[in-house]
């Protein structure tokens, strides 16, 4: 049986810099065979008990994302090394570590926002349902319906609450207005704006506060019916009631969205999460259920960055 | 002990009154600044007080004798002495209106490209040039358009558009008469290549003011490039864009010399583009060293006034759209 430790560098590797360099070819060759796994199509009951949890493994999951051997590079300068990991579907999986280590990077690999960029690529395999993302002919629009992304600052579009969240709906569909009226509203609830707006749908998206606003680019997000949705720290412009808020929404959403979300909130990561990747200078250092990286982490890199000893 | 206190004193009072000294020598430095500046934004108002009032007093006597008719009459006859100014104004409008007709689409669409497509290493290069563009002299694009443009119109251009729009309507009126080569159209032209520079720099400069994040977040919706340009670049710029715009009308409406060269100075209203005309400042220039009689002279300043006036209404309209702009989008 696969379990996660077997995604992880080798133990002895304990600086960041020596664990890519060193890693046995045989490591390397065993972690790629284990993601190359078919996922597993029974997906594991729900929550049994505490301790099925901690023991289950993460490869029993149904794998909606797999990140396989990935190496980013910005220019010539190294973003991620050798990174290996799934998205589990209809999970929240948190990517935590200090700034720059690379989790956002990550999170613009899934949809390729990297490309719009000239001087930035990726090598290795991104699977989305078995099917390689970063092949070039990948349709890029369709790729972005599939994979939505919410970012870091509020983005709302220079248009009215109405029109930010037709607007996506419209690039796809040609839907009756009472029909785009009902996916506006259902997907305003869903973000848990509807009330707060529902007076005044046709004000700009510009007018509406800060987490109104992350919460209008979430429900634009939603609109669209994505299959997985990235957080790029989608709270750190917000106030903790907003943030609250947000949280409610994304553990609404995990029934039917896998989610990758990145925070610089361990608190954040702790509450809403599943899994829990740790990251440090462009490595994965750790990959495990959340409440087994929070508690008992098996790295002592990730255990002095969760404890606030670095970082 | 006593005395070293004393000394000590005097000490203090000295340092004191030294920093007082150079303390009050920056206070005078502010004073004078203040006022000096002051001065500056005063004698802009002051100097715009006297041109509107030099301009009305000399328009004065022209005013006087044909009253509100001077807008409405189109003869132009300095043997008689009737003067009429509706044929440069329609020159002045239809010319800018040409302008920007062909100056506006193309801009926007150099600008996108600049911004939005083109390979970085050509960027520099294309915006350098079309900056210099800007900076040839207006005598010269006269001199270019007299000899080249006007001519390569006449004989490949304007038959065409003659014949094609032959049978057509409305486009046979504005399309029709000889292919003189200089013209209303071909004056146009030149105002278009003169204003092209200002409204592409300034709709690029506008662009770049996007927030890359926002341009990620339209394609994380899954727009392509043309419906990221469309439904946010140009929406999010748009009070921007159309300042740029009005600035490119301002110059094409006062520009004189290239426009004096190719637009063939008759002060008549012809229904077609392609029929000689005139506009204001090129009537001004042509005319003004030869108007003899008090009267003749205040017509060509009355004329100046009406430009004045023309490209005020102008910058009014554009900043009360602005506001309005403002108001919509609520913030």
């Amino acid at each position: 049986m696969n379990d996660v430790s077997n995604l992880k560098p080798a133990p002895e590797a304990d600086s960041a810099a020596t664990i890519s360099a060193e890693m046995p070819a045989q490591e390397a060759e065993s972690r790629a065979t284990i993601s190359a796994d078919p996922p597993a199509q029974e997906p594991a009951p729900k929550a049994d008990s505490p301790a099925k949890i901690l023991a289950g493994a993460i490869s029993n999951l149904e794998q909606k994302v797999t990140v396989r051997n990935l190496n980013f590079y910005y220019g010539d300068s190294l973003a991620l090394k050798n990174v290996s990991l799934p998205l589990c579907a209809k999970k929240v999986t948190a990517f935590i570590g200090p700034s720059g280590c690379g989790k956002s990077t990550l999170l613009r690999v899934l949809n390729r926002m990297y490309d719009l960029y000239p001087k930035q690529r990726a090598e290795g395999e991104v699977l989305l349902d078995g099917v390689n993302i970063l092949r070039p002919e990948q349709d890029l629009n369709l790729l972005r319906a599939r994979v939505g992304m919410v970012f870091q600052k509020p983005t709302p579009f220079p248009m009215s609450i109405h029109d930010n969240i037709a607007f996506g709906l419209k690039l796809y569909e040609k839907l009756p207005k009472s029909e785009l009226a009902d996916r506006v509203e259902a997907a305003l609830k869903r973000a848990a704006l509807w009330d707060e707006v529902k007076d005044k749908l046709y004000a700009s998206g510009l007018s509406l506060s800060g987490g109104q606003q992350q919460r209008l680019c979430i429900a634009r997000t939603v609109a669209l019916q994505p299959e997985v949705i990235l957080l790029d720290e989608p709270c750190s412009a917000l106030d903790p009631i907003s943030t609250s808020k947000v949280e409610e929404t994304i553990d609404e959403l995990k029934e039917n969205y896998t989610i990758a979300i990145v925070t610089h909130n361990m608190q954040q990561a702790a509450r809403v999460s599943d899994h829990t990747a740790f990251m440090y200078l462009g490595e994965l250092i750790e990959f495990g259920i959340t409440a087994q990286v929070f508690t008992s982490p098996e790295k002592k890199q990730t255990q002095n960055y969760i404890t606030g000893r670095f970082g | 002990m006593a005395d070293n206190l004393a000394v000590d004193k005097i000490g203090l009072e000295r340092a004191e009154s030294r920093l007082a000294k150079s303390l009050a020598g920056f206070k005078l430095g502010d004073t004078v600044f203040h006022l000096l500046t002051l001065a500056a934004a005063w004698a802009v108002l002051i100097l715009l007080g006297g041109v509107i009032a030099s301009l009305v007093l000399g328009s004065m006597p022209a005013i006087k004798a044909f009253g509100l008719n001077f807008l409405s009459t189109e003869a132009w006859n300095p043997v008689t002495e009737k003067f009429g100014a509706m044929a440069p104004v329609y020159g002045t409008i239809v010319t800018s209106l040409i302008a920007m007709a062909i100056a506006v689409p193309s801009a926007m669409a150099i600008a996108i490209f600049l911004t939005e497509l083109c390979p970085f290493t050509l960027r520099k290069p294309i915006g350098i040039a079309i900056e210099l563009l800007a900076g040839i002299p207006s005598i010269i694009y006269g001199i270019w358009g007299l000899f080249v443009l006007a001519p390569f119109l006449q004989e490949h251009v304007e038959p065409g558009l003659i014949a094609t729009f032959a049978n057509v309507p409305v486009l046979s009126k504005l399309f029709a008469g000889p292919p003189y080569g200089i013209g209303v159209l071909t004056a146009g032209i030149i105002l278009a290549v003169m204003v092209l520079p200002i409204v592409t720099s300034i709709s690029r400069d506008v662009f770049e003011t996007v927030s890359p994040v926002l341009k990620e977040a339209a394609y994380a919706v899954g727009c392509t490039t043309w419906e990221v340009i469309r439904s946010v670049v140009i929406p999010y710029t748009r009070v921007g864009l159309i300042g740029g715009v009005m600035l490119g009308l301002g110059r094409a409406l006062g520009e004189t010399m290239a426009v004096t060269f190719v637009i063939g100075n008759a002060h008549k209203i012809a229904p077609s583009l392609l029929a000689p005309g005139t506009t204001i400042s090129a009537t001004i220039a042509n005319e003004f060293t030869e108007a003899v009689g008090d009267l003749y002279t205040s017509a060509l300043i009355a004329l100046g006034l009406i430009l004045f006036v023309i490209t005020f209404i102008i910058l009014a309209i554009s900043r009360y759209m602005l506001m309005r702009l403002h108001q919509q989008e609520g913030r």
